[in-house]
């Protein structure tokens, strides 16, 4: 029963985000757009964290990268939008791999400090590498093509790229999940709760630390390469440890102890954003609140407390 | 071979303020197993707060010196008071988040407070002006610096491990609940520790302030470079913090003049190097998480 | 019970879609200008000037009757020195806010990542502080015009400084990101152009940006063979630059030495008496070096207004609004592509000078002002300029071709 419930709800979201277009106005379609990009750079955080339990503080290295590869493939040879995703996701896939292989076997706060240099020396590259990343002033002036796969799809249309990133960042949330529910994912969420009895059960930890952990790159990758065109341009910024944190504080906002919690996040903090930003130029300090409260008193994030409230609702 | 002579001068310079700035996050986390994301934070406060006495209220240095701190330490009460002590027995993860709640909160009440405008405060007249050293002119300041630092680290030396303070404080280190059961007060410790803490930060704000322009990301500069100074010299070891502080004011120093190319990457690298070999830091003993 | 709650879902969605639901426009309606500026951080004093400039001359404005009978509305947002920022802020000024034009950009990465989304708003853009050339060179669009120096033509005119100068051998210190690279790079091509025999040395100094520390580098200039020096450090970096040079005897060495943006107002503030005397110090406007009316009103009405002299931040939001006036008046209406087509080519009277939109790039022909280091003056607390220049705006900026603008 409660799954048909879930269902409807499930199916009725995807109805409304499709016909974004036509119910909300025009700027709700940037709106949404970011919200489902970063959403997948959530949830792929969410991965590493939620599920494996380990706090990356340099996640934004594999989406900047992603970003990063797509403007450069777009620049040099014009491929085909789903090709540049592929290059995307497979960068952020051999980055992790590299960071991933020498930091798994870290444990909490170490884990936290190496991947935030890593993630930092990702930056100092973006930032010094001019010839290439263009520096400090980005790579800007680049223009989506075709789609691929014979699709005559107008990208330059705000309405047409919403729909295309709405259908990707739904694919790979759906591959996402069947991950996380897979005895795989169970593993993960045994290695966050007791490493060593997993351990003593006979599999290798870091092993499966490190495959979470490379998925984890290789959506973060596809959703910087979605984010790219999107921006219309690629910076350093995005792969600072600033932007490292927003997937965390999207995951606590929305509860990292389930799937669409990072997605819940990403939707809360950047309509609230939006609409904070409109009021007061202090964001900062009403976010700073907020994540305050959150974690204090709302650990398990806004679905956590309202499926909680749910469930008591209903005994 | 002068170059190379106030390079290393330069290093101790750099050194040993980022020592006074980051030696509190070092002991913050030592005893109390917590980042605290928004030390920057409070060791701009402690540079704003000089500037409001000094420039604004035109106290002696000295005065201020003395001030600034015990006005962030008595926040960093507060701070414990409403909001941390609700995650102390919780994991790292939301000591980390929490703590930077603070800093954004922190940094923009600076702004919203002192303006975005930028603030020179000027060293005491005996301390300004410069000497000669090895040839090259070094700021009667930095001299300051270097003997601020060294007296510090000889203050908590002493602090640790010669009394009874120091040995509560490490007992609390070691193991919270036996503390408790010989009759600390572990809460009082613990309230204690973050605000000893934030009170370096401060002083670290104060003694930088005449030195350095402040501006409302002073902050966020900082707390990376306190990040990388307390990693490379162990988490949880004060005298790591000086090693640590003094390798990157190395790191700084000679990246700056000899690979300027590449000297954003160095400090980053140095810090994961540190971390892949010798997690622990270069003299951090085995952490206790 | 799960009907109530489908029921429940569906009100909420609806409620969530009539709340993007834009407003008609009405001619009543006020004209909205969204600025975008760098309002967080450390460079967040830029942010405030702008304000100050912008704030200024909408009330002046809108107290003699608003522009087409319509009052004047500024809608102020942070790019946080972000181009993901900035862009998102303009979609919302334009989209959901109602802007009908975008000013300010204070970062050049920002102005790069802004420019192209232009065309997707279809607003007119004018850039007030960012100095890069691309955005009215390789970037330019019809809708990006820029009222304010760039790096070209602040370089030039550097470059016609130094080039009376008796120094042989040239270095720079600078901020080592594409600002610093710039500048230097356009110098060096300019003034080994009009002085074939200086020496542009090879070793150069890029102190990371936001570097607290920059003895290794006064140091090693120092200790060179240098005897000119281009300094394009800026905001609190120059502070803390000059600062530590005074400490280490830099402004004792007989260097010819040149800060291209010296003469900013904040800077100036916060050094006092520590700006040494005797040094270049150029800056994209200085108050005092124009004699015209509407700048004898600008300055008075902003030191009246805020207390201290306008820096050039200030001056460009100023002129800005008075150029958008302009150009809304001569085009009859709001209407964006109308009004960026006005622009174009388009005369109006700034604080300093005459401004002409050159129609080939959309670049402002200004000048920056140079001038020597002098007394302090005791009422504004601030170094005075002497031997002040100001360019002919044409003679420092370069052709249409140079700046491969193909509009």
């Amino acid at each position: 029963m409660k799954s048909r419930v879930l269902l409807i709800i499930m199916a009725l979201v995807l109805a409304g985000l499709i016909a974004v277009p036509w119910l909300a106005s025009y700027f709700y379609i940037f709106i949404f757009t970011e919200i489902l990009i970063l959403g997948l750079f959530a949830a792929s955080f969410n991965l590493v964290f939620g599920y494996t339990g380990m706090l990356s503080f340099g996640h934004a290295a594999f989406f900047g990268v992603g970003a990063y590869a797509t403007a450069l493939v777009l620049i040099h040879l014009q491929w085909p939008f789903l090709a540049c995703l592929l290059v995307s996701t497979a960068a952020g896939a051999v980055l992790a791999v590299g960071i991933g292989f020498l930091s798994v076997r870290l444990n909490e706060v170490y884990f936290a400090m190496l991947t935030l240099a890593f993630g930092m020396m990702v930056f100092a590259i973006a930032y010094q590498w001019r010839s290439v990343t263009h520096g400090s002033d980005g790579l800007a002036g680049f223009t989506l093509g075709d789609f691929g796969l014979g699709l005559k799809l107008t990208l330059g249309n705000p309405s047409v790229y919403y729909h295309v990133v709405l259908a990707i960042v739904a694919v790979a949330a759906m591959v996402l999940y069947l991950i996380c529910r897979s005895s795989f994912g169970l593993i993960l969420k045994a290695i966050r709760q007791n490493p060593e009895r997993v351990s003593f059960a006979g599999l290798n930890v870091r092993s499966y630390r490190l495959a979470a952990f490379v998925i984890g790159g290789a959506f973060a990758g596809l959703a910087g390469g979605l984010m790219a065109p999107f921006l219309r341009v690629a910076s350093p910024e995005l792969v600072h440890w600033s932007m490292s944190a927003e997937p965390v504080l999207m995951s606590i906002l929305g509860g990292t102890g389930y799937f669409l919690g990072p997605f819940a996040g990403a939707a809360v903090f950047v309509l609230l954003e939006t609409a904070i930003t409109s009021v007061t130029e202090s964001w900062m300090l009403v976010l700073g609140i907020i994540l305050a409260l959150m974690v204090i008193f709302f650990r398990k994030g806004l679905l956590g407390t309202v499926l909680d409230w749910w469930q008591e609702r209903n005994q | 071979m002068s170059g190379i002579g106030s390079a290393l001068l330069n290093s101790l310079d750099i050194g040993l303020l980022l020592f006074i700035i980051a030696v509190g996050l070092n002991i913050v986390f030592g005893v109390l197993n917590i980042i605290n994301f928004a030390h920057g934070a409070l060791y701009m406060l402690g540079a704003y707060l000089t500037y409001t006495f000094v420039n604004l209220a035109g106290l002696p240095f000295w005065a201020a010196l003395l001030l600034a701190p015990l006005a962030v330490a008595a926040l960093a009460v507060i701070m414990d008071r409403a909001m941390l002590r609700f995650i102390y027995q919780r994991d790292v993860a939301d000591s980390l988040l929490l703590t930077f709640a603070l800093l954004l909160i922190i940094n923009e009440s600076v702004r919203l407070v002192w303006g975005s405008g930028i603030h020179v405060v000027r060293p005491p007249e005996p301390l300004a002006g410069s000497v000669d050293l090895l040839g090259s002119p070094l700021p009667t300041y930095s001299l300051f610096v270097i003997a601020v630092g060294l007296l510090l680290l000889a203050g908590l030396w002493y602090l640790f491990n010669r009394t009874r303070v120091g040995r509560i404080m490490r007992a609390a280190a070691l193991d919270r609940d036996m503390a408790e059961a010989v009759g600390i007060n572990t809460r009082l410790v613990v309230t204690g520790v973050f605000a000893f803490g934030a009170w370096l930060a401060a002083v670290g704000g104060a003694v930088a302030a005449p030195m350095r322009a402040l501006d409302p990301g002073m902050g966020d500069k900082i707390i990376i470079e306190s990040f990388i100074v307390v990693v490379i010299g162990g988490l949880g070891s004060f005298p790591g913090a000086l090693l640590g502080a003094l390798i990157l004011g190395l790191i700084h120093s000679f990246g700056g003049r000899y690979v300027p190319e590449v000297n954003m990457l160095l400090p980053f690298l140095g810090m994961a190097l540190v971390l892949l070999f010798k997690p622990h830091g270069l003299m951090g003993k085995g952490a206790s998480a | 019970m799960n009907r109530s709650l489908i029921k429940h879902l569906l009100v909420g969605m609806t409620a969530a879609a009539t709340l993007g639901t834009a407003s008609l426009s009405h001619a009543a309606d006020p004209i909205k200008i969204g600025a975008i500026n760098i309002r967080s951080g450390s460079a967040a004093t830029y942010g405030e000037f702008a304000q100050k400039g912008f704030d200024l001359a909408v009330k002046e404005v809108n107290a003699s009757g608003g522009i087409l009978g319509r009052q004047v509305e500024m809608m102020y947002e942070d790019s946080q020195a972000k181009a993901a920022t900035a862009i998102q802020a303009a979609r919302k000024l334009v989209y959901s806010d109602g802007a009908d034009a975008i000013v300010g950009l204070d970062s050049s990465g920002v102005a790069q990542g802004m420019v192209p989304t232009m065309t997707e708003l279809q607003k007119p853009l004018i850039i007030t502080h960012a100095a890069t050339p691309d955005v009215t060179g390789k970037l330019c669009n019809a809708f990006t015009y820029r009222v304010s120096v760039n790096v070209s033509q602040n370089m030039k005119a550097a470059a016609m400084v130094a080039s009376k100068s008796d120094a042989k051998n040239w270095t720079t210190i600078g901020p080592d990101y594409a600002f610093g690279h710039q500048s230097w790079e356009y110098f060096g091509n300019y003034l080994k152009a009009m002085k074939p025999d200086v020496n542009l040395m090879s070793e150069t100094n890029f102190p990371r940006f936001g570097a607290e520390d920059f003895t290794p580098f006064i140091d090693r200039v120092m200790n060179s063979d240098a005897d000119g020096v281009l300094i394009s450090v800026w905001g609190g970096d120059l502070v803390n630059f000059v600062r530590q040079a005074n400490d280490r005897g830099f402004f004792d060495k007989g260097l010819d030495l040149m800060f291209t943006v010296g003469a900013a107002t904040e800077v100036l503030s916060a050094l006092g008496e520590e700006m040494p005397e005797g040094v270049h110090l150029s800056t994209r406007y200085w108050f005092d070096a124009y004699d015209n009316d509407v700048n004898k009103h600008f300055v008075k009405a902003y030191v009246d207004a805020y207390g201290n002299a306008p820096s050039y931040n200030a001056e460009g939001a100023y002129a800005a609004i008075y150029a958008y006036k302009k150009a809304v008046e001569t085009a009859g209406t709001t209407d964006g592509p109308a009004v960026a087509k006005a622009l174009s080519g388009m005369s109006f009277d700034a604080p300093n000078g005459k401004v002409t939109f050159r129609a080939g790039d959309h670049q402002a022909l200004v000048s920056p002002n140079w001038g020597v280091s002098g007394p302090m003056d005791a009422k504004l607390g601030i170094r005075t300029l002497t031997n002040l220049q100001v360019f002919d705006g044409e003679a420092v900026t370069p052709s249409v071709e140079e700046t491969g603008c193909q509009l």
